[in-house]
């Protein structure tokens, strides 16, 4: 327990929760991945509703003429300027943490669940020899392997691809077209997009940051779908595409995003704290 | 900030600390070692080594540069002289060898299997069997790679195929043991082992029973001839290994770590409490004067045939491959240790004083 905590603590538990789903529903791990992804947000909904409220008092705070006042002011006295934002945050009942730590905790939890779909499905000898470590006595284990590890058109031990008509054949494209890392990264920019918070700033920096996300991480994890097992990219897209009904359901989702030149500042509804 | 809340920060990133070390040092390698009189020939990561036993030093690696190939299966010295290499990268070829200088043989590699290949082929006269992480076994020509015929079992084939001359016996992820007759490429009997099975079936001297374990935590004996389950006993984890037969006597090791010496015609253990230290994955070696076994925790344990250990030796890392003998020595493949190979002298487990890096 104490040599390895995140396996005893989150790794474990997830991959057996994992694997007890996989066998309640009769050896369909696609399933079982959707599943345990809809469960881990499902659980987590109250840290991602605590982190939207608290992301958005900041974001009202950011437009707010006291503190667009204090910035302008204080500008070259930083020492003074954070004493002045304290008090702020003081007199309005604002945590600047409120957003940061609900992030934070779900942080391990989607790495846990990550690390557990790559776990289960022990492609090689030796995290087979993990996963057999990390089942708990209960789960008959024997009865459990070799995973059914095919889902749709996918083997989700391995990266997929669909055949390239004709036999044709690319060689940085070894398993074929990439249908699932497309959807991956499509899902992962919708996401993106449809969350950004509307800028208040031209020059706002982080909104300039964000902007470069929405490119880079479809992307990125596009790049890792190609290479990995595709039982990941069910996670992705699950987790993507419930990432954005609950941004929804939170009333969050800025659609005008997806317009060209749609990341303007929205009404704001939400009243000051006291 | 308020103490709790500070608590919780140190206990969140000391949790994520450990993911990332835990992360950092899960490897997906696993040595596959072979050896002849004078050299090891070393599947590690992205590459096959030769190495001389004489002095440790390099003969050969292949390739080159590292590319597409990640290598797990031993690889395999025919009795026309090569060395067959199976890749568990991207690439998924089979590839032929000169096991004294590397070159390849064949003019293209079989790369006609649809996954990667964790265990090493069989080769019986002009023909090549290799058992792929897609299910099927593939038939080659030995000369050329050339693909004879292909016969799909379905679930991933992690045991290296073993023969009696007539049937090729081979193990399957899908919890059972086949028999195939190669002219005929058809499954002439199969047996449930109660869970999946990653080594190879031993045959007796007589070729007329196969000794097999499983995950189900089982060792069967079964007749080669129609696959019928002469006796079960029963281990207390999961057996990785393949079994070996010595004489009367099958010496057989599990993921607890415990080495069990089962009587041949009952399976009746009489080792019952001979556990070295740590988990055992790779088979036992056989020796004149007992069993050699290998540990994850990095020992290595001379047994008499009594179960009393004779020597250790600790080389570090962790050892999964089962250790190889070439005359008296015991050549060594661990993963994470200081160098890939050691080698040991039989008798008594002194170290020879050259260590193989890879360089």
């Amino acid at each position: 327990m104490f040599s390895d905590p995140w396996g005893f603590f989150i790794l474990n538990p997830f991959t057996n929760v994992l694997l007890l789903i996989y066998n309640l529903i009769g050896h369909n791990f696609g399933l079982a991945v959707i599943l345990f992804t809809i469960l881990i947000r499902a659980i987590t909904w109250p840290l991602t509703g605590q982190q939207l409220k608290g992301a958005k008092v900041m974001q009202d705070l950011q437009s707010d003429k006291e503190w667009l006042d204090i910035q302008k002011k204080y500008a070259k006295d930083r020492e003074k300027l954070a004493s002045e934002q304290m008090r702020i945050y003081k007199e309005r009942g604002v945590n600047p943490f409120a957003s940061c730590l609900p992030t934070l905790i779900q942080f391990p939890i989607i790495i846990g669940l990550y690390q557990s779909v790559t776990r289960a499905l022990a492609a090689t000898p030796l995290t087979l020899l993990q996963l057999a470590r990390s089942i708990y006595p209960f789960m008959n284990a024997a009865g459990i392997i070799p995973l059914n590890s095919h889902f749709l058109w996918m083997d989700l031990g391995r990266p997929e691809g669909l055949p390239f008509p004709g036999g044709f054949a690319l060689s940085f494209l070894p398993y074929g077209f990439p249908t699932l890392a497309i959807i991956v990264a499509l899902t992962t920019y919708l996401q993106t997009k449809l969350t950004l918070p509307p800028s208040t700033n031209p020059n706002d920096q982080t909104a300039a940051m964000n902007g470069m996300m929405s490119i880079y991480m479809p992307l990125f994890l596009g790049w890792l779908v190609l290479n990995y097992a595709s039982g990941l990219a069910v996670y992705f897209v699950t987790s993507n595409v419930l990432g954005i009904i609950q941004y929804a359901m939170m009333g969050r989702v800025n659609w005008r995003n997806l317009l060209p030149g749609g990341n303007q500042p929205a009404p704001s509804n939400v009243k000051k704290s006291k | 900030m308020k103490r709790s809340t500070l608590f919780s920060f140190i206990l969140l990133g000391a949790i994520l600390l450990s993911a990332c070390s835990s992360a950092a040092s899960r490897g997906t390698s696993w040595p596959g070692l072979a050896a002849d009189a004078n050299h090891a020939y070393l599947a590690n990561g992205q590459f096959i080594y030769a190495a001389r036993l004489s002095d440790g030093s390099k003969l050969w690696q292949y390739p080159d540069k590292a590319g597409s190939q990640q290598f797990f299966a031993a690889p395999l010295l025919t009795p026309d002289g090569q060395l067959i290499v199976g890749s568990a990268g991207t690439d998924q070829g089979l590839y032929s060898l000169d096991p004294a200088t590397g070159a390849t043989k064949w003019s293209v590699p079989f790369t006609g299997a649809k996954d990667r290949w964790i265990a090493a082929p069989l080769a019986i006269n002009d023909t090549l069997y290799a058992p792929n992480n897609d299910g099927s076994l593939y038939a080659l020509k030995l000369a050329t790679g050339g693909l004879l015929w292909s016969l799909s079992i379905g679930q991933p084939l992690w045991g290296s195929p073993v023969t009696d001359g007539k049937l090729i016996f081979i193990t399957s992820l899908d919890h059972f043991l086949y028999a195939i007759d190669p002219q005929s490429q058809k499954i002439i009997w199969k047996t449930d082992l109660g869970g999946s099975a990653a080594g190879s079936p031993a045959l007796s001297a007589d070729n007329t029973t196969l000794y097999v374990g499983s995950f189900g935590s089982k060792v069967f004996a079964i007749n080669a001839a129609n696959g019928l389950v002469r006796w079960t006993a029963n281990t207390n984890a999961w057996v990785w290994s393949d079994p070996v037969v010595n004489g009367s006597t099958i010496y057989v090791t599990d993921i607890n770590g415990q080495v069990y010496s089962l009587d041949a015609s009952s399976g009746k253990n009489s080792w019952p409490n001979v556990i070295p230290d740590g988990p055992i994955t790779g088979s036992p070696l056989l020796t004149t004067d007992g069993v050699i076994v290998t540990t994850e925790s990095g020992f290595i344990y001379a047994l008499d045939h009594n179960g009393k250990v004779t020597w250790s030796t600790s080389i570090g890392g962790k050892i999964y491959t089962a250790p190889v003998a070439s005359g008296n020595l015991v050549i060594i493949a661990p993963l994470g240790a200081q160098y890939l190979l050691y080698a040991v002298n039989e008798k008594d487990g002194s170290m020879l004083p050259w260590h193989f890096d890879g360089k």
